[in-house]
């Protein structure tokens, strides 16, 4: 078996030399030397301390249990079995975009005479800036965090040995690729051109470093089930976390949203003798509400904050998705 | 910790999983932990207790997709704590860093599609490591099989025990299978006793449909139609409760 350990030596005097991870270049104290560091010198890595009491994180997740639409027996029938804090591994990477997106937008107008004239503007946005991007740096299992939502606060390892370290398993150069691809997409977003025909774009990965941050885990029972919910250990806010839901509030939705469905639909087919297209907007209107009401009344059982992998819909998940959906029709209608 | 000697001063040395460079608490010299030619064993801490993972498995039982009241219907048949084994491979494909995790076992866990590690405190695993009582999977595929045919150079090797909780449940007479993530919680299922939706959609479907028509029926007369609203939204509501609570 070859020896694991490997002096630092100066290739140039010998000397013993000093090398802090993350760094690329060093120079020797003994002969002033500037030496290239080659092959695996690790990664710049910081720890955000914990700032958060075991207290603290056990009231952020009964806050929690008494918001929306859970169990109602929850914050009685909930006991809190569990409460520890981990340190989760974070790959943040800031990257740089640069250069051009040309394209045009179509405007339409209708003139006093009711004729639809469409106008190209020709667009060109110059592209400069700094991306950041976090992704937690080993698989998340069941925790509900993919990426860090803060990323100010004191730094120090002064409490590193005391918590449980989660170590990084995934591959630093995969979280590069994702930072420069979520760069790109950012910056042509922000570009705002809706038909793009000429684009170049130049992406610079500037920093790439390793954050531990602290994450409470809270463990609790209901009915003899085990939920388990993730606090922020810097800023106390509420990571992730699932929770029992109430079959009244499951039933109280449908009911609210089979209603005014139907009702908008109603609306809909009763205005058609003014424009046939009102029948077609209300009866879709209507599906829309009866669809949203729906994905609660069948997956309301279970209320989930937080990035899982098999995430049923949640209200305000499929709310967003709406607007997505609104937003390219408006896009393509425009 | 894992241990080695200080190239200078030939001191003992420890160092932690993930550390790449240390300090000679002797010497002061700095040494940097090569990996690439040796294999290591490593291992993740159960941080989920027996109670807890069969609450763990309610909580998931009790859950949206899976038949009603599974969690209080499935009849546990057995329950074992393990140690799976796979293989993570750091390799230097063409200047990117590649991390690749093979079977180490010929044994597959169900519902895990893609073999992983899940987060954990990772521990170098050696005598004064505490498995806590849980069967050890053997690992009977070499590690040496695989590093021939993989890509690029070496950077890392190692054999990675994971904790699991692997339990036998009985619903309906038939038997079903899940694994527990004992680092995470996560539950791994390939199949279940599964909950039929038709039932939410023909009450979804009965009402909109229902209040559609008696929208259009308040055009011509208003009183009938809205006390037929009001029943309506008893019915609906009566229905749909029992669905979410019994279906």
């Amino acid at each position: 078996m070859t020896d694991v350990s490997v002096a630092l030596n100066c290739p140039a005097c010998g000397g013993a030399i000093s090398v802090a991870e993350g760094v690329d270049t060093v120079v020797c104290s003994y002969c002033s030397s500037t030496l290239f560091i080659e092959g695996d010198r690790g990664v710049t890595t910081i720890a955000f301390r914990n700032r958060l009491s075991k207290q603290r994180a056990v009231d952020a997740s009964r806050r929690w249990w008494s918001k929306g639409w859970k169990a109602r027996d929850l914050k009685r029938a909930g006991k809190i079995v569990e409460v520890y804090p981990i340190y989760l591994p974070f790959w943040r990477a800031t990257t740089r975009v640069a250069g051009w997106i040309c394209g045009y937008e179509i405007r339409r107008h209708t003139d006093s005479k009711g004729r639809v004239h469409e106008q190209k503007v020709p667009k060109e946005v110059m592209v400069l800036r700094d991306y950041q991007f976090s992704e937690i740096a080993a698989d998340p299992g069941d925790l509900g965090i993919r990426s860090l939502r803060n990323f100010s606060g004191e730094t120090s390892f002064a409490d590193f040995d005391m918590i449980p370290t989660f170590e990084a398993t995934n591959s630093r150069d995969d979280a590069v690729a994702h930072a420069k691809q979520e760069a790109i997409s950012r910056a042509r977003s922000s570009a705002g051109i809706p038909r793009v025909t000429m684009e170049r774009l130049h992406i610079f990965p500037r920093r790439l470093s390793m954050v531990y941050y602290p994450v409470w885990v809270v463990r609790y029972e209901y009915r003899e089930r085990m939920y388990l919910t993730t606090v922020d250990g810097v800023t106390g806010m509420l990571l992730s976390g699932r929770a029992p839901g109430d079959p009244l509030f499951q039933s109280l939705a449908i009911t609210a949203g089979s209603s005014v469905g139907g009702l908008l639909a109603a609306l809909g087919i009763m205005l058609s003798t003014v424009r046939a297209e009102v029948a077609f907007g209300g009866i879709l209107a209507g599906l829309a509400v009866l669809y949203l009401t729906y994905r609660f009344f069948r997956h309301g059982s279970e209320i989930i904050e937080g990035d899982f992998r098999h995430k049923p819909a949640s209200m305000s998940q499929t709310v967003k998705e709406f607007q997505d959906i609104a937003r390219t029709l408006q896009g393509d209608y425009r | 910790m894992a241990s080695t000697k200080c190239p200078k001063c030939a001191a003992p040395v420890t160092f932690d999983t993930g550390t790449k460079f240390v300090k000679c608490s002797y010497c002061e010299s700095q040494i940097f932990i090569d990996r690439s030619g040796a294999g290591f064993y490593y291992a993740v801490p159960f941080s989920v207790a027996e109670a807890d993972a069969i609450g763990l498995f309610k909580r998931w039982a009790a859950g949206p997709a899976r038949a009603k009241d599974l969690d209080k219907h499935a009849q546990i048949a057995g329950i074992r704590k393990q140690y799976f084994p796979v293989y993570m491979f750091k390799r230097d494909v063409k200047g990117r860093e590649e991390v690749l995790v093979e079977p180490a076992g010929s044994t597959t866990l169900p519902g895990l599609h893609k073999l992983r590690i899940p987060a954990g405190d990772i521990k170098i695993f050696d005598e004064g490591f505490d498995i806590g009582g849980a069967e050890l999977v053997k690992p009977d595929i070499e590690m040496l099989s695989y590093m021939d045919s993989l890509p690029g150079k070496a950077k890392e090797q190692a054999l990675v025990y994971f904790p699991i909780w692997r339990m036998d449940y009985v619903f309906d007479q038939k038997r079903f299978e899940v694994v527990i993530d004992a680092s995470t919680g996560e539950i791994f299922s390939a199949n279940f006793p599964a909950r039929s939706s038709t039932a939410y959609m023909v009450v979804a479907a009965a009402g909109f449909v229902a209040f559609a028509l008696e929208g259009l029926l308040a055009l011509s007369s208003l009183a009938v139609a809205a006390s037929l609203m009001a029943l309506t939204v008893v019915g609906i509501f009566a229905a749909s409760y029992y669905v979410a609570r019994r279906l």
